[in-house]
């Protein structure tokens, strides 16, 4: 007879069989994060001459609930990139607080690296010497490949960060730089790029103004915002997950400028009447 | 001293019948070699200045920075056996890394004091391991806005978080020192290291826990803090050395609340405002110049 | 009473705040043969002094390739600068793996900085008895930095550990205004001639008992020169050429042998 305090109480294994136990473990198998929650949609972006452009709206989304409508979804990075998130909002946040981490790392290190002469302009106090590449801090290239390592070694852990970004500012060649990383690890450049919806809607537009490097040499700042904003209209009027406030980021040599509160205008919902196929029409 | 020899100061951590721990006592004789470090609180900032005696002819010039920033509004400066300072500075970042990571915020400067201080003072309970050789100054601004927490996506409600007393100021400046015991005290103004004595005497005459803290702005504290270093370096004239200031601002002074290095414009100047009151100090007193000795 | 009862372990002040087991292991940089280092605004270069056991025996290792960008100079406890270079190598690696760049150096020096100094706290660990110079390039440009065992490190124009490196260090600090404009070889030169002074008598710069190392900064064109150590017929026409200096001593010529130098 069993006399250890485990079997106290049980019906007897000699008599009933053994006891079948596997209802006290109901545990699944340990599991991560399955799909997104609060979600971001498109971000896009395009280079031109001296920079990038990037845009994405101020929506995140609770599937198709318009949950909140004021999320900045692009980050600036050391002031000399930008980062944009598209996917699962406190993924984004995660990794908003790492590079926050990391860019105070980088001030750290590059502390120590100012050889005293290149510190300090003597007109303006703030910070020493922001040029992209010269105070050799991350650039967005490095800043890239850190973020494929980490989004891959994440995916290997069946852990992924939802998320899909871009990345944009200068390589160490001091040229305009633009990348995208996403939940897989999968990472990979070009002139233009875009995530989610807008790489359906929004890339095919801006390859017709930069399909290739020389394209985008070519164009100037105020004409990749231009192709950016309408990029952001056609979103809107496609993308049942968007929202025609965004916010518009410019990364050039000088440093990076977000405006946060940019609104669509002239819109024009004409083309709405021709669209035959979907909801309540007859004909 | 008359415990020396008798075995109570051969480890750490070990008494004295007279209740002393002598390899902390000893610790402090490593700091009192070093060279001068000072820290000056005034109402706008803090001011860090240290001190570097030139070792040698072939060191790089302004080459190699004993100030350390931990975080981006905190200051760290040290007296003592450098790589124990360089070890300090670490953990504190650890220590500021770690805090942000609990509360998506940064660290306020007390915090970092009795962290770094409770740090320093585990290193005097175990015979396993030898107290610093240093005293740190540790200054800081914290913010007297309202910061984003770190990773916030939204601008949340338009009106005010609860528990808010309009009118009420958060935040200000502060300045602590550290010492190899792991005991710390906040500071109007500090000093540490071979020019203490004559560096305390000059910060005293600051009046800055008087109304005489009320009105030096950060500009004049960065040239007292200059002109401070040159008169406790004065007593070890044979030696030279290089001036290094940083300074930390609240959100409206020239720094924005960072902690950074004095501008080379700026440092400039006060150095040279040290060397002439200086001189114009050793014109008045030639006599009595052999006073003061260890 | 004659013996010191507080240089027995790295965890214990003397009454004057001394680590003696800390000096002691600085001592053991002085056993080294001695090694240079120097900088200008375009390169840096390691010269050093090899030794050989004895004279039929090979010639020690002083120049040590870390990555591309970076090389220390090696003067002590052999086997301590392997743990130490082992070290950096796989963070320089490491580092160019996450991030696609080469590790700032000063990082890079700082890391074996900290390492070093934690040998210095704790009870049964012993501080490294072995001093760096460690030369890199970076987006800063040339550095030169000295590491020494009591985790010390500090950016250095020019600087020389090991036996009887005074005198190198005398020759650096007289001609430490001219390093700067120095183009690749003249840098060179100033290298040996520095270790020349530090010899003792008799003894000469030789192919077998002479190591160079450089790398350059990023020119115009972006073009890093990387680290690169020369031994044995390559740095032949570099001796030459500081061979018939005004102080060197015309004795050498017969009984090679007797001028090597040879570890006792």
């Amino acid at each position: 007879m069993d006399h250890r305090p485990q079997a106290w109480g049980r019906p007897r294994d000699d008599v009933y069989g053994p006891y079948d136990a596997s209802y006290l473990h109901t545990s699944m198998p340990k599991t991560a994060t399955q799909s997104p929650i609060v979600t971001g949609t498109s971000v896009i972006a395009i280079k031109f001459k001296d920079g990038v452009v990037m845009a994405a709206d101020n929506l995140a989304s609770y599937g198709s609930l318009a949950r909140f409508t004021d999320v900045k979804r692009l980050r600036p990075f050391l002031s000399t990139s930008v980062v944009g998130f598209g996917g699962d909002v406190s993924d984004m946040q995660f990794l908003d607080r790492h590079l926050t981490e990391l860019a105070i790392d980088e001030a750290y290190e590059a502390e120590g690296c100012s050889a005293g002469d290149v510190s300090s302009s003597p007109s303006s106090t703030s910070s020493s010497d922001s040029s992209p590449n010269k105070n050799g801090q991350l650039n967005a290239s490095n800043l890239h490949k850190y973020l494929t390592k980490l989004m891959y070694r994440r995916r290997n852990s069946f852990d992924p960060l939802w998320n899909q970004i871009l990345v944009a500012g200068f390589d160490s060649a001091s040229q305009p730089f633009l990348a995208s990383v996403d939940l897989r690890g999968t990472a990979f450049t070009s002139p233009s790029l875009a995530t989610g919806y807008g790489a359906m809607l929004a890339q095919p537009i801006m390859r017709k103004y930069a399909a290739t490097e020389e394209d985008a040499a070519r164009l100037t700042r105020e004409e990749a915002v231009k192709v950016v904003r309408e990029c952001m209209k056609v979103l809107f009027y496609r993308d049942a997950r968007s929202l025609d406030r965004f916010s518009l980021a410019v990364v050039t040599k000088d440093g990076v400028e977000i405006s946060e509160d940019e609104v669509l205008e002239e819109q024009s919902w004409a083309f709405a009447e021709r669209i035959r196929g979907y909801g309540t029409q007859t004909v | 001293m008359t415990s020396i020899g008798t075995g109570y100061d051969l480890a750490n951590s070990i008494f004295s019948p007279d209740g002393r721990n002598f390899q902390v006592e000893y610790a402090v004789k490593a700091v009192e070699n070093g060279g001068t470090s000072i820290g000056i609180r005034c109402k706008e900032g803090v001011v860090l200045a240290v001190e570097k005696i030139i070792t040698s002819k072939l060191l790089k010039p302004n080459a190699n920075k004993r100030i350390a920033t931990v975080d981006r509004h905190l200051g760290i400066v040290y007296s003592g056996m450098i790589p124990d300072g360089r070890h300090f500075v670490d953990r504190a970042r650890d220590e500021a890394r770690a805090w942000r990571d609990t509360f998506k915020s940064p660290i306020g400067t007390a915090d970092l004091a009795s962290r770094m201080g409770g740090y320093m003072q585990a290193y005097t309970l175990y015979q396993s391991v030898r107290p610093f050789g240093i005293t740190a100054i540790v200054g800081g601004y914290d913010p007297s806005v309202d910061l984003p927490v770190d990773g916030e996506v939204g601008r949340g409600p338009s009106c005010g978080a609860g528990g808010k007393i309009p009118g009420k100021n958060f935040g200000g400046p502060g300045l602590y020192m550290i010492e190899p015991s792991g005991l710390y005290w906040g500071y109007y103004g500090a000093a540490t290291g071979k020019g203490r004595q004559a560096a305390k005497a000059e910060l005293e005459k600051l009046d800055l826990a008087g109304p005489g803290g009320e009105s030096l702005t950060l500009e004049q504290a960065v040239k007292e803090a200059a002109r401070i270093i040159y008169v406790a370096h004065d007593d070890n004239k044979d030696k030279d050395f290089e001036l290094e200031m940083t300074w930390i601002s609240g959100p409206e002074g020239p720094t924005k609340g960072l902690h950074q290095e004095v501008p080379r414009a700026l440092r400039e100047e006060a150095e040279r405002l040290a060397k002439k009151a200086l001189e114009s100090d050793d014109e008045e007193e030639e006599g009595k110049d052999d006073k003061m000795e260890e | 009473m004659f013996r010191n009862n507080y240089d027995n372990d790295s965890v214990t002040f003397s009454p004057q705040g001394r680590i003696f087991q800390v000096e002691y292991a600085a001592e053991a940089v002085k056993q080294g043969s001695v090694v240079v280092g120097i900088a200008s605004k375009t390169h840096v270069v390691l010269v050093a002094i090899k030794r050989n056991a004895e004279e039929l025996s090979s010639y020690q290792k002083k120049l040590f390739p870390i990555d591309e960008h970076v090389g220390i100079a090696i003067a002590g406890l052999t086997s301590d600068a392997r743990v130490l270079s082992n070290f950096m190598k796989q963070q320089c690696l490491g580092h160019r793996l996450t991030y696609g760049r080469s590790m700032p150096v000063r990082t890079l020096v700082d890391m074996i900085g900290s390492k070093a100094q934690i040998n210095t706290q704790h009870y049964g660990k012993r501080p490294y008895g072995v001093g760096l110079l460690v030369a890199g390039v970076d987006d800063h440009g040339p550095h030169l930095f000295e590491f020494q065992p009591s985790g010390m490190t500090e950016e250095m124009v020019a600087f020389a550990i090991g036996a009887r490196s005074q005198m190198a260090r005398t020759y650096l600090e007289k001609h430490l205004d001219k390093f700067a404009e120095c183009d690749r070889e003249e840098l060179i030169r100033h290298g040996l001639r520095a270790l020349k002074e530090s010899l003792v008598q008799d003894r000469e710069l030789t192919v077998d008992n002479t190591s160079v190392g450089i790398a350059g900064a990023a020119d115009k064109a972006g073009k890093v020169e990387p680290f690169k150590v020369y031994d044995g017929q390559e740095v032949a026409a570099w001796i030459e050429s500081v061979a018939d200096d005004k102080e060197a001593a015309p004795a050498g010529g017969s009984g090679e042998g007797e001028t090597m130098e040879v570890d006792p």
